[in-house]
C-alpha cells in the first residue's frame, strides 16, 4: 500500500528515479578521486614543496573536492533547474562570506589618516 | 452595499454565502492513536508540531528560571544571591536555552510544522519521516545542552567567544557546543522540509502570488536556516577542536585569530536573529488582516520584504564587532550595510499600519499580542540603528542598551509573535476556545511587564553599565529593581496562559472550523483537523488570494462566517450582517492573485 503521507509531484512534473541512477562502481570511483585529492592536499601541506603558494593550491583542491561531492554524491548531476539554481545560490552565499571577510582582513592594517 | 464581481476571482459572482460547518473529522489527528508510541512514532506534521510545542515550552520554563535568577541577583548591587561564577553560568544558560532551543524552533517547528501543509493545501510536509527525525535530533541536542547545565553549566556567555571558551573556561563548554551543533541539524531539516513543501506541494491554484504571508515568511526563514546554520556548525567544530586538541585556530597565544571566530559566529548568528523574527512577521500579517477585516496592504511588498530581509541579513554581521579590532574601512562598510535592513523591516511595519487604517478592528488576544509586537519591535528596530551607527556603537557596545535592544526585538517582537500565533491557531490545533478575558489580561500584563523590565535597561546602558557584570554602582540599583519588578510582572503574564490554555482542553468551548472568520485554507478544515488535513476525496482548489476580506470570501471562494465581535456577533459591538468591510473601504483594498 502506498504511503498515505506521500504525494504525487505537483503541477504535472514527473521524475524517473531510475534515470541516470548511480552505480556502486561509479560512486566508488568518485570516492577514490576525493581520497586522492585529500592525499595530494596532505602531501602539499606536510612537504612544504610549494612554499607560500601551498595555501592557494590546497584551497583549489578543496574546491574541486566540494564540487565533485556536490555533483555526484549530492546528485546535482540529476537535479533540475531549481536544484542547480539552489546550488549556485549557495556558492554565491559563500562568496559573500569570503568577500566581506576580506573587506576586514585586507584593510585591517591600513593606517587611517586625516 | 454588495461588493461587485471581481473578474480576477474565478467563479465568484459576488458575495457568497458561508459554507455549512463541516462535520467533525473522524478521526481527527488527536484521536488517531492515543498511546505514547503513536505520538513518538508519528509522521503526521500536526502531531510533530505538538511534540515541538511541548518540548520548547519546557525549555522556555528553564530559560525563564535562569533569567529569574539573573534578575534576582541584580536586585542588589553587590551580587547578593549568586557567586560571580554562578551568575556567569545563569546568564549563559538563559541565552543558550532561549536562543538555540526556544526562539529558533518556536514558530518554524511548532506553527510552521502544523500549518504550512494546511495553508498550501497539502496532506503533509514533503518529507514526513525527516520531520520526525528533526524532532529527535533536536532532543539529542537538548540532552547535550542539559548535560552541560547539570554538569555545572557554561560560563562563557551564549556567544562562546575564544580564547576564554577554548583555554580559560573550566565549565562544560564541549557538551554545550555539541548540543548547539546537533540541534542545528534539526533546524536545517525543518528548513529543508518547508522549502521543498512550498515548492512542490501547493494545491492547484495556489500560485506564489496567492501564498499566505506566513508561508512567505517561513520560506525566507528556511533559506537562512539552510544557508547559515552549516557555517555555525563548522565554527563550533573548530572551537571544539581547539579546546580539545590545543590546535591554534582562534587563540592568539597559539597562532589563532579570535576575530575569525567572531566573523564566522556572527555570519550565522546575526541572520539567526531573522530566523527568530521573520516567522513572527508572518504571524503578524495573518492576524492583523483577520482582526482588521481588511485585505493586507501591499501584499507583494510584505512578501518580498521577507526575502529582502533574508538576503540583506547576511551582509551585516560585523556590526557586532565594531570594537573587536576589525578594520575601520570594513566597519564603515558594515555600518552602511546594517542600515539597509531597516528598509524591508520598515516596509512591513508601514504596511501593517496601513492595513489597520479604517479597518474594522477588534481586540481579541491574538490582535493584542500583535499590536504589542508592532510597537515593541519598532522600538527594538529603531534602537538597533543606534548600534549600527559606528560612533554610537562604540559608546553603547556591550552595555545594557544592547541587552534592552535585542530583548525588544526577540521578546517584544518574537515571543509576542509566537504568543499571537499560538492564540490565533489554538482553536484549530485543539478544537477548543480559551478564555477570552484571561487571554486579554495576559496580553496586557505581558506588554506592561515587558516595558517595565527593559526600558530602565536602555537608561543604565546609555550611562555605561556593562552587560554580564553582577556588580554595579549603587546609584543604579533603583533601575535594576524596577527591571526585576517588571520581570516579575512579565513572569506572571506568561504564567496565566500556562494555566488557561491547558484548562481550555478540558473546559473550553468547542471551536468551529473557522472561529475567527479568517480566509486561509487551514480554516476550511474541521477543528481539530483530520489526519490528512482535508477531505481526501476533495482536496482544495484555490481560486483567489489569501486575504479577500473586502469580498468576504476565503481562498476557496466561499463566503466567510460572521466574525466574532466583542459580546458576540449579535452584541452591541458586533458586526452582524457584515462579513467584510464593504462600501467605502473597498478603495483601500487590493485583490491579490
Amino acid at each position: 500500500m502506498a504511503d498515505p503521507h506521500s504525494h504525487p509531484p505537483a503541477h504535472g512534473t514527473s521524475y524517473d528515479v531510475t534515470k541516470d541512477a548511480d552505480t556502486p562502481g561509479g560512486l566508488f570511483a568518485v570516492y577514490l578521486v576525493v581520497l586522492l585529492l585529500f592525499a595530494t592536499t596532505f602531501f602539499v601541506s606536510s612537504s612544504g614543496v610549494l612554499g607560500r603558494y601551498a595555501l592557494f593550491v590546497q584551497l583549489a583542491i578543496a574546491t574541486v573536492q566540494a564540487g565533485v561531492v556536490a555533483y555526484y554524491f549530492m546528485h546535482l548531476r540529476q537535479g533540475d533547474r531549481v536544484v542547480t539554481l539552489t546550488a549556485l545560490a549557495s556558492v554565491f552565499w559563500t562568496l559573500i562570506l569570503f568577500v566581506l571577510f576580506m573587506s576586514d582582513y585586507m584593510t585591517r592594517h591600513r593606517v587611517v589618516t586625516g | 452595499m454588495t461588493p461587485t464581481a471581481n473578474p480576477r476571482v474565478q467563479g465568484v459572482p459576488g458575495l457568497t454565502p458561508p459554507p455549512p460547518e463541516p462535520p467533525p473529522a473522524s478521526p481527527n489527528y488527536l484521536e488517531n492513536g492515543t498511546s505514547l508510541w503513536s505520538w513518538l512514532s508519528t509522521v503526521d506534521h500536526k502531531r510533530i508540531g505538538i511534540l515541538y510545542l511541548l518540548t520548547i515550552s519546557a525549555v522556555f520554563v528553564l530559560g525563564g528560571v535562569a533569567a529569574g535568577l539573573v534578575r534576582l541577583n541584580l536586585v542588589t548591587y553587590n551580587s547578593g544571591i549568586l557567586s560571580e561564577d554562578a551568575y556567569n553560568r545563569a546568564f549563559t544558560a538563559h541565552g543558550v536555552l532561549m536562543l538555540f532551543f526556544f526562539l529558533i524552533p518556536a514558530v518554524p517547528a511548532v506553527l510552521g510544522n502544523f500549518l504550512i501543509p494546511m495553508m498550501i493545501g497539502a496532506k503533509d510536509l514533503a518529507f514526513p519521516k525527516l520531520n520526525l527525525a528533526s524532532w529527535y535530533v533536536f532532543l539529542v541536542g537538548l540532552v547535550f545542552g542539559a548535560w552541560a547545565i547539570l554538569n555545572g553549566g557554561i560560563d562563557t556567555g551564549w556567544t562562546l567567544y575564544p580564547p576564554y571558551s577554548t583555554r580559560g573556561s573550566q565549565s562544560s563548554v564541549v557538551p554545550g557546543v555539541v548540543g548547539v551543533f546537533v540541534s542545528g541539524f534539526s533546524s536545517i531539516m525543518t528548513g529543508l522540509n518547508i522549502l521543498v513543501t512550498v515548492h512542490k506541494m501547493r494545491a492547484p491554484g495556489m500560485t506564489w502570488g496567492r501564498l499566505p504571508l506566513f508561508v512567505w515568511s517561513l520560506y525566507a526563514t528556511s533559506l537562512i536556516q539552510l544557508l547559515g546554520t552549516p557555517v555555525v556548525a563548522i565554527t563550533l567544530i573548530l572551537l571544539g577542536v581547539e579546546r580539545v586538541t590545543g590546535e591554534g585556530i582562534f587563540d592568539p597565544a597559539i597562532g589563532g585569530d579570535p576575530v575569525l571566530f567572531q566573523h564566522l559566529f556572527w555570519f550565522y548568528s546575526h541572520p539567526a536573529v531573522y530566523i527568530m523574527i521573520l516567522p513572527g512577521f508572518g504571524v503578524v500579517s495573518e492576524v492583523i488582516t483577520c482582526f482588521s477585516r481588511k485585505n493586507i496592504f501591499g501584499y507583494h511588498a510584505v512578501a518580498w520584504s521577507s526575502m529582502g530581509i533574508a538576503v540583506v541579513g547576511f551582509l551585516l554581521w560585523a556590526h557586532h564587532m565594531f570594537v573587536a579590532g576589525i578594520s575601520y574601512y570594513s566597519a564603515l562598510l558594515f555600518s552602511f550595510l546594517s542600515m539597509l535592513v531597516a528598509v524591508p523591516s520598515a516596509i512591513k511595519v508601514f504596511n501593517w499600519t496601513a492595513t489597520l487604517y479604517r479597518g474594522s478592528i477588534t481586540f481579541q488576544a491574538p490582535m493584542l499580542f500583535v499590536i504589542g509586537f508592532i510597537i515593541l519591535f519598532t522600538v527594538g528596530g529603531v534602537t538597533g540603528l543606534f548600534l549600527a551607527t559606528l560612533g554610537t556603537d562604540i559608546h553603547l557596545h556591550d552595555t545594557y542598551f544592547v541587552v534592552a535592544h535585542f530583548h525588544f526585538v526577540m521578546v517584544g517582537g518574537m515571543v509576542l509573535g509566537y504568543m499571537a500565533g499560538l492564540h490565533f491557531w489554538w482553536p484549530k490545533m485543539t478544537g477548543r476556545m480559551y478564555s477570552d478575558w484571561w487571554s486579554r489580561v495576559s496580553a496586557a500584563i505581558i506588554i506592561v511587564g515587558f516595558f517595565l523590565t527593559f526600558v530602565p535597561q536602555f537608561y543604565i546602558g546609555y550611562h555605561g553599565i556593562p552587560r554580564r557584570y553582577p556588580n554595579y554602582p549603587p546609584e543604579f540599583q533603583i533601575y535594576h529593581v524596577l527591571s526585576t519588578a517588571g520581570a516579575s510582572i512579565l513572569g506572571l503574564g506568561y504564567l496565566i496562559p500556562a494555566l488557561y490554555l491547558p484548562l481550555s482542553l478540558f473546559y473550553g468551548e468547542k471551536a468551529g472550523a473557522n472561529p475567527w472568520s479568517a480566509t486561509g485554507l487551514e480554516w476550511a478544515s474541521p477543528s481539530p483537523p483530520p489526519v490528512f488535513n482535508f477531505d481526501e476525496e476533495r482536496m482544495p482548489v484555490v481560486v483567489c488570494g489569501p486575504y479577500e476580506y473586502a469580498l468576504g470570501i476565503d481562498q476557496l471562494g466561499r463566503g466567510l462566517p460572521e466574525p466574532p465581535g466583542p459580546g458576540g456577533a449579535e452584541g452591541p459591538a458586533g458586526r452582524a450582517g457584515v462579513t467584510g468591510p464593504a462600501g467605502p473601504m473597498q478603495k483601500e483594498t487590493e485583490v491579490v492573485g
